[in-house]
């Protein structure tokens, strides 16, 4: 290569790298800007929440929304605690299902456990929206959202027995030496010390990611929550964000923006929180099992 | 008899496995198998608000699917989301994938997680704010468009804007998990290999496409299809956006279903429809596993 055309090179190269990040801040801005826009608006005043042209950047911020969303008829934080109850419940309960599971079909021999494995695998995919019916019939049936927990534990119910948990387990069961789980036994150890004190500390990693994978997931059940909840204070939060965004305003017929903008930021807040603090879980949550290595 | 013995003691001998299992695959048979067998039962009936008092109907509600109008609709719409979103998913999510890869440590993680945090909010808090910029007085939208000259578009109350609208939705916040797939993809392929082509002579495009996109294979194949059954799945937004408005061109399959199960108590219809979802998605899981079959994942 030539003196000239080397020089050309990196002029291109580095062209092409300014593009490229021009594209990449570009498009982040286009991706995040309704979250701003949800956020500023939730500091806006009505009249200014619909004027033309709009304010992009709030001149006059006030906490009328925000005063109106705490004072409001909407029990927000009792959204808070039945999204947080839920979500925690869920993750107890798949984390104990998944890896007693998990760690039978990784590490256990016995008759009749492809069979069985295969069969709670093929579930995996298997649009749940179609599940809901019977399980709502029954639900319904128990009377189960009339007490507290009851309710609690029906909005946990459809996503305990995860598949997706289960095989995470297995897989990772199967980086486990047999050697350790064999020494132990010849040592004395039980079944349960052998689960419980060698397998479950080696399993920490794949039980942090599937914690806040699933954690996630149960916090955005929408569906779900919304079929069961039959009053305001039954809400989690999603449910009572798209409430207070798609109810009139009292007295009105359109809705007040500003108060559903402080409801959804109320609502995205503590997600979001959650995912700055644990973005690498997020991460290895998304990407476990899918990429080797 | 001598088998029937060998069997027993192999039982026997499994019998900790069996513990192990147990406690998951009661959960798995009271809060998957069963409500998925006792909703394929229900496609048979008509059941509604009092299910105790349900007919066998046979196939006759599968039949009447057949001749309903709004099933077809809501059927195509679902297939037609799919083709749109899914295609425009991967694009866009593998092209700034491999925009995000070369740069360093610090500004990877800063994009991962801006384009990753609208997935997180979640589609029903994003719509919250979508129904605001989409509307037509005093939305950002509209006047976006206006500064360029264009006049208002009732984004929502008209077709066919109403399904382009929902769409675009969805995609701002199904892009982040495939970006962090391709990224660790990217990062899996190993530095030798992507010397060698640049000591071949290859340019940054034909590295991509000769290199890189061959060894995402796998990568792409899981994005196809976690995405496909995602998207199949597609309602949230339309709940909150157009409620399948206006008359049913932006519907779903899944918005149906609750529409019929939840909010019209016809439970034996919306099993019926569940269950030609459940046979699409088998459908359409088995392809993928024919194609996965092909590749070593």
């Amino acid at each position: 290569m030539t003196r000239s055309s080397l020089q050309m090179y990196t002029a291109l190269e580095k062209t092409s790298r300014v593009m490229s990040m021009l594209f990449l801040l570009l498009m982040a801005f286009t991706f995040l800007l309704p979250l701003y826009w949800m956020v500023t608006g939730s500091f806006k005043l009505q009249t200014v929440t619909m004027a033309v042209p709009p304010e992009f950047f709030p001149s006059n911020p006030t906490l009328e929304n925000w005063q109106k969303l705490f004072t409001g008829p909407w029990p927000v934080w009792r959204w808070v605690l039945n999204s947080v109850a839920v979500s925690l419940l869920t993750v107890a309960l798949v984390l104990l299902i998944s890896s007693l599971t998990g760690y039978g079909f990784g590490k256990k021999k016995f008759p009749g456990s492809n069979f069985l494995f295969f069969l709670l695998l093929s579930t995996m995919f298997l649009p749940n929206q179609v599940m809901l019916i019977p399980l709502f019939l029954m639900v319904r049936g128990l009377h189960l959202t009339d007490s507290t927990f009851g309710l609690y534990f029906a909005m946990a119910m459809p996503m305990v027995a995860s598949p997706f948990g289960v095989f995470l387990i297995k897989q990772f069961c199967s980086s486990i030496p047999d050697e350790l789980i064999d020494a132990a036994r010849i040592d004395g150890a039980t079944e349960w010390a052998i689960y419980s004190r060698i397998v479950l500390p080696l399993l920490k990693p794949a039980l942090a990611a599937l914690s806040i994978f699933t954690f996630n997931q149960a916090w955005n059940y929408f569906m779900w929550h919304m079929v069961l909840a039959s009053d305001k204070y039954q809400y989690t939060i999603p449910v009572g964000a798209s409430f207070i965004a798609r109810t009139p305003a009292f007295g009105k017929t359109i809705t007040d923006i500003g108060l559903s903008m402080a409801g959804g930021t109320f609502g995205a807040f503590f997600m979001i929180v959650f995912f700055i603090a644990f973005q690498q879980y997020f991460i290895k949550g998304i990407t476990i099992g899918a990429v080797k290595g | 008899m001598q088998n029937a013995r060998a069997f027993a003691q192999a039982v026997w001998k499994g019998r900790s496995g069996y513990l192990f299992i147990a406690p998951g695959y009661l959960a798995f048979i009271a809060f998957l198998l069963a409500p998925l067998l006792f909703a394929i039962s229900l496609s048979f009936y008509d059941a509604s608000f009092n299910v105790s008092a349900r007919e066998y109907v046979g196939l006759k509600q599968f039949i009447q699917l057949g001749n309903d109008p709004v099933f077809k609709r809501a059927l195509l719409n679902t297939i037609q989301y799919t083709l749109v979103i899914v295609p425009a998913t991967i694009a866009l999510s593998l092209l700034i994938a491999l925009l995000i890869d070369p740069l360093g440590q610090g500004l990877q993680s800063f994009f991962r997680g801006a384009f990753y945090l609208p997935g997180v909010a979640g589609g029903v808090i994003l719509s919250v704010v979508w129904l605001w910029i989409f509307n037509p007085t005093y939305g950002l939208l509209n006047f976006i468009l206006g500064l360029f000259g264009i006049e208002p578009v009732l984004w929502l109350s008209e077709a066919p804007q109403s399904f382009w609208a929902v769409s675009a939705v969805v995609l701002t916040f199904t892009v982040g998990q495939p970006i962090i797939l391709f990224l660790a993809g990217l990062a899996g392929i190993p530095q030798d290999i992507l010397d060698a082509a640049v000591v071949d002579g290859a340019n940054g495009i034909q590295k991509t496409i000769y290199v890189q996109l061959p060894l995402l294979r796998p990568v792409l194949l899981f994005v196809l299809a976690t995405q496909t059954i995602q998207v199949f799945q597609l309602w949230e937004v339309i709940y909150m956006l157009t409620r399948g408005g206006p008359y049913n061109t932006s519907t779903s399959l899944v918005f149906l279903i609750y529409q019929t199960a939840f909010i019209s108590s016809k439970y034996g219809k919306a099993s019926a429809i569940g269950v030609v979802l459940v046979v699409i998605i088998l459908i359409i899981t088995f392809i993928q596993m024919r194609f996965w079959k092909d590749t070593d994942l």
